[in-house]
C-alpha cells in the first residue's frame, strides 16, 4: 500500500530524512517510532505531498506521490502534528468545510460527519467554535477531519498528544478498530502506544531507518530468549535504547535492519 | 469547482463570524457619508450662489451626478484601495501561519481551485462594499428630481460609477492574494499590498514637472486616473483592460505560488 524507496530530505543543509526505505502492506498499522526530529513528520509530509522529496520516491496506492498527488491526496487521509483547525469556524461547519475538499457526495456529508464525530467522540462540542475547545477536543476533531469519507490510508502525525489518560486510550481503540480496513502510519514518540496499537514498528533515528519489524520480531532479535508479554512495556525501552545507541545496534547481528540499508 | 465553492464559502463563513467583514463595511460607510454629505453640501452652496447671481447659465450646468454622486466616487476609490489589503491579508497568510494550509495542500485540490475559491470570496466582499456605497446615490435619488421634472439622478453614470469601483476593488483583491501567498504574516501582508497598491493609486506624482513619454507611463500605470472615465460615465477598453489584467497577472502568480510550495 505504501512504498518508500530510498527517499532523502535535505533542508539546505541539514537531512532531515536520510535514505529512508519501507514498505506498508494493506490494512496494517505502523508505528513510527523514533526522537524528536528523526524525521517522522517529514517523512509524512513526504507520504502526504506536502513537501516533495529530495531524493527517493514515495508510492500510495501505486501513485507516485510527487507525479499523481491528487490520486494519493484522495486515498489519504491525514492528521498533521499541529491539528489544521480554523479557530472562528464551530466543529461542524469545518468538518463540512473538510469533507467538501475532500468532494464526499453533498447528501453524504451530514451522516459522515456524525459517523467521524462519534468515533473521535466529539458529538456534543459540534455546534461549539473550534476556537473555545480544548486542546484535546481540537485535537480529536482534527482527527476526525482525517477520517471524513474513510480514505484507504491514514497517516496520523502524533494522535494523542494533548489527550487526557482516558481519551488516549478511547484514540488507541479507535486506530486499533480501523486495522484491517484501513492502512495506518502513526507517529509517536511514547513507547506503550507503540505496544498497544501497533503490528510492526518502524524505528528512525537521526533520519536513518534503524530497524522495521513487528513487534515479537524485535523482541526475538534485540531480546532473545526473554519472555515478554505485550502488556509489559518496559522490553520495548529497552529495545528503543539499544537502536538508537546507532554504533552498537548497527554492530550486532541484524540481518533485516542490514538489509533494509 | 466544487472544492473552489467550498473554500469561497468557508472564507465567507469566516469573514463574517469575525469582525473583518463589519468592520471594513463599517470604514467604507463611515467615509462615504462623510463626503456625501459634503459634496451634497457643496452642492447646496453653489445653487445657492448660482441663484444669487441669477446666472441661468451656471445653473444649467449643474449636474447632481457629477458634482456629487462622481466625486462620492472618485474619494471612495483611495478607501477602497486603503480597505482591500486588510480584507486579503488573513487570505493565504493565514492558512500558513495558523497551519491550516497543510489541510488544503494534503486535500484533493488543485493550487488553482484554492486560489479561485479565494479570489471569489473576496470578490464578494468588494461586491458588498460597493453595493454599501450605491446606497447613497439611491437615497439621493428619492429627492432629487431634473429641472424637466425626470430623474434627478443619472442611473447610467452611477452604474458606470459603481462598476469601475467594482474593477478597482477586484485588481486590489488580486495583489493582495498574490502578496498573501508569498508571506505567513498578516501584517506584513497587508502593509505590502497597501504599499503596492497606494503607490499604483497615486503613480501620477512620482512625475509631476516632467513631460514626455514617462509622464504618460505613469499615466497609464495610475490606478486612479483609469477610474476617471468609468466616473464620468464611459467604459473605455483600456481601463477595462487595465484592471482585468492586474486581476489576471495577480490570480497567476498566486497560483504559481501556491503551487510552489509543492516544490520546496
Amino acid at each position: 500500500m505504501i512504498e518508500v524507496s530510498h527517499l532523502t530530505k535535505r533542508y539546505r543543509d541539514i537531512v532531515a530524512v536520510d535514505d529512508l526505505s519501507f514498505t506498508v502492506q494493506k490494512g496494517e498499522i505502523v508505528g513510527f517510532l523514533g526522537p524528536n526530529g528523526a524525521g517522522k513528520s517529514t517523512t509524512m509530509r513526504i507520504l502526504t505531498g506536502f513537501v516533495p522529496a529530495s531524493e527517493g520516491t514515495a508510492k500510495v496506492a501505486g501513485f507516485d506521490v510527487f507525479e499523481e498527488p491528487l490520486e494519493v491526496k484522495r486515498r489519504i487521509g491525514y492528521m498533521p502534528e499541529n491539528p489544521p483547525v480554523h479557530d472562528a469556524l464551530t466543529a461542524r461547519a469545518y468538518l463540512r468545510f473538510c469533507a467538501e475538499l475532500k468532494g464526499l457526495p453533498r447528501r453524504a456529508i451530514p451522516g459522515e460527519i456524525e459517523r467521524v464525530a462519534t468515533l473521535t467522540a466529539v458529538t456534543s462540542v459540534l455546534s461549539r467554535v473550534i476556537g473555545n475547545l480544548s486542546k484535546g477536543y481540537k485535537q480529536r476533531v482534527g482527527l476526525a477531519q482525517a477520517l471524513l469519507g474513510s480514505p484507504e490510508v491514514l497517516v496520523l502525525d502524533e494522535p494523542t498528544v494533548g489527550l487526557d489518560p482516558l481519551q488516549i486510550r478511547e484514540v488507541r481503540e479507535l486506530v486499533k478498530g480501523l486495522a484491517g480496513k484501513h492502512t495506518v502510519i502513526l507517529s509517536t514518540h511514547i513507547l506503550p502506544e507503540v505496544a498497544m496499537t501497533c503490528q510492526k514498528v518502524l524505528v528512525v533515528n537521526r533520519g536513518r531507518l534503524v530497524d522495521f519489524d513487528t513487534l515479537d520480531g524485535l523482541i526475538a532479535k534485540h531480546l532473545p530468549g526473554r519472555r515478554v508479554t505485550l502488556d509489559d512495556i518496559a522490553f520495548l525501552e529497552e529495545i528503543y535504547g539499544k537502536l538508537l545507541n546507532a554504533p552498537s545496534a548497527l554492530q550486532a547481528p541484524e540481518p533485516a535492519a542490514a538489509g533494509a540499508r | 469547482m466544487r472544492a473552489a465553492l467550498a473554500i469561497a464559502k468557508k472564507e465567507l463563513n469566516v469573514y463574517f463570524t469575525t469582525p473583518i467583514a463589519y468592520v471594513t463595511f463599517m470604514v467604507v460607510t463611515f467615509f462615504a457619508a462623510q463626503f456625501f454629505n459634503g459634496s451634497l453640501d457643496a452642492y447646496r452652496f453653489i445653487t445657492l450662489r448660482a441663484l444669487q447671481m441669477q446666472s441661468q447659465q451656471a445653473l444649467q450646468a449643474m449636474n447632481l451626478t457629477d458634482m456629487v454622486v462622481g466625486r462620492l466616487f472618485g474619494s471612495i476609490g483611495i478607501f477602497i484601495v486603503i480597505a482591500a489589503p486588510f480584507l486579503s491579508m488573513r487570505l493565504l497568510a493565514e492558512e500558513k501561519r495558523s497551519r491550516t494550509f497543510e489541510l488544503l495542500m494534503t486535500a484533493p485540490v488543485r493550487p488553482w481551485q484554492i486560489v479561485l475559491g479565494k479570489y471569489l470570496a473576496a470578490l464578494v466582499l468588494i461586491l458588498a462594499s460597493v453595493a454599501l456605497v450605491a446606497l447613497f446615490p439611491a437615497f439621493l435619488s428619492f429627492f432629487a428630481r431634473g429641472s424637466a421634472g425626470g430623474a434627478g439622478i443619472e442611473w447610467q453614470t452611477v452604474g458606470t460609477g459603481l462598476l469601475g469601483l467594482f474593477l478597482l476593488g477586484a485588481m486590489a483583491m488580486a495583489v493582495g492574494l498574490f502578496v498573501s501567498a508569498l508571506t505567513e504574516s498578516v501584517i506584513v501582508a497587508a502593509l505590502v499590498s497597501l504599499i503596492v497598491l497606494l503607490a499604483l493609486w497615486v503613480a501620477t506624482i512620482f512625475t509631476i514637472g516632467v513631460e514626455g513619454p514617462v509622464k504618460d507611463l505613469t499615466a497609464a500605470l495610475s490606478a486612479s486616473e483609469h477610474l476617471a472615465g468609468f466616473l464620468s460615465g464611459r467604459i473605455e477598453l483600456k481601463d477595462v483592460a487595465y484592471y482585468l489584467s492586474f486581476v489576471a497577472l495577480g490570480l497567476y502568480l498566486t497560483d504559481r505560488a501556491v503551487e510552489g510550495h509543492r516544490w520546496a
